[in-house]
């Protein structure tokens, strides 16, 4: 602990608001230096001077005086008793929350119209408008089963947009192609 | 025993925003004094200090329905009565004719002070309250504010921290470097 972090702590130290460990570096502080003891004591003395100061009381023509005041105001307009709407919504007065809800309202509804539309547009894939779970239109008119020839053959010709379906050719080379090096 | 003497300050001040202008005088009763002590240990004017107090009660009973119960009672009218302090010593300040030509002698009781202070017949009591006192009005005004409140009002931290509209650490702080201020002036004290 300095100096300086031992004078931040004076007020917390005599009002019992250091934890234990903060106490103990203070103390600790106190202890070794006797001009920090010092000073802790003359602050506990002024701080005793300063509750001990006398209150004082009002005059004995303060009440009178201000009944007289009183009167003045009340008499004076009767705008000046200033009166709060008894029925307020968080604070304001019915005509001023309907506008403010209003406000909000709005400022709401431009937002939603004005949020960027993440739904995929027309152009891009065609929307699947079928059943997930049906199956395919029967073309020979019993249902389908296995793959024949005829849907492998239409399923390549189908969404080229399709990530799922792999597209790659393999193509066995072994008897085709010969590699030059070998010749040597 | 009356039963006006068992509510609460925050009772008294709804029974006063519902017409009951007797709950009104026994909050004046209440805190008249104390409002007394505070405003005198800021504005160092026993005159001036029973003007603000008086402004701040007319306020009370002209505005009492500004009042809302989220504070204390206490905290309001404590806030009230540093801001009309406050604005009173900004004005002192320009001000060129002094108090003593503005009283009428009908309106209060009010002796003058001898001109050849007699040091002899003040008691040291006396001496030494007008010692604290001139050390408490060389505090800058921040300090002295949060110093009265504490020291003399024993208000709490956290009332503190609403009246002056400042964070606690900082009310902590102050009151802090206030009283290690306060020491230096009155080391001869001791």
């Amino acid at each position: 602990m300095n100096r300086y972090q031992f004078e931040a702590a004076i007020s917390a130290y005599i009002e019992n608001d250091l934890n234990l460990l903060e106490r103990q570096a203070f103390e600790s502080y106190m202890d070794s230096n006797p001009d920090a003891k010092a000073l802790v004591k003359n602050i506990r003395s002024t701080m005793q001077s300063v509750k001990g100061l006398n209150d004082l009381k009002t005059s004995s023509v303060f009440m009178s005086n201000l009944f007289k005041r009183i009167e003045f105001e009340k008499n004076r307009s009767s705008k000046r008793i200033v009166e709060r709407p008894a029925k307020s919504i968080f604070g304001f007065t019915p005509l001023y929350a309907s506008l403010m809800a209003v406000l909000v309202a709005s400022f709401i509804g431009v937002g939603v119209n004005l949020w960027p539309d993440n739904s995929l547009s027309e152009n891009t894939t065609p929307a699947f408008t079928g059943n997930i779970t049906s199956t395919p239109a029967n073309l020979g008119g019993n249902p389908v089963t296995e793959k024949s020839p005829t849907l492998v053959a239409n399923e390549t010709k189908t969404d080229s947009a399709d990530t799922t379906i792999n597209n790659k050719k393999n193509f066995r080379l072994d008897d085709n192609v010969k590699f030059v090096k070998k010749q040597r | 025993m009356d039963k006006q003497f068992v509510f609460t300050d925050e009772e008294l001040i709804a029974r006063f925003q519902n017409g009951d202008e007797q709950a009104y005088v026994e909050l004046v009763n209440r805190y008249r004094d104390r409002l007394m002590t505070f405003v005198y240990r800021f504005v160092n004017d026993e005159v001036i200090a029973e003007d603000i107090v008086q402004d701040t009660l007319v306020k009370l009973y002209t505005h009492k329905d500004y009042y809302r119960n989220i504070a204390k009672f206490s905290t309001w009218i404590y806030t009230i009565a540093a801001n009309l302090a406050k604005t009173e010593l900004r004005k002192k300040k320009s001000r060129k004719v002094t108090y003593l030509s503005q009283m009428g002698p009908e309106e209060r009781d009010y002796e003058l002070p001898a001109v050849e202070p007699d040091t002899d017949e003040l008691a040291q009591s006396e001496y030494i309250e007008n010692k604290i006192q001139a050390a408490i009005q060389k505090l800058p005004l921040h300090f002295r504010t949060v110093t009265i409140l504490r020291d003399i009002q024993e208000l709490s931290y956290e009332e503190i921290s609403k009246i002056v509209d400042v964070p606690l650490g900082t009310v902590k702080s102050r009151i802090n470097r206030a009283r290690i201020q306060l020491q230096k002036e009155l080391k001869d004290l001791k």
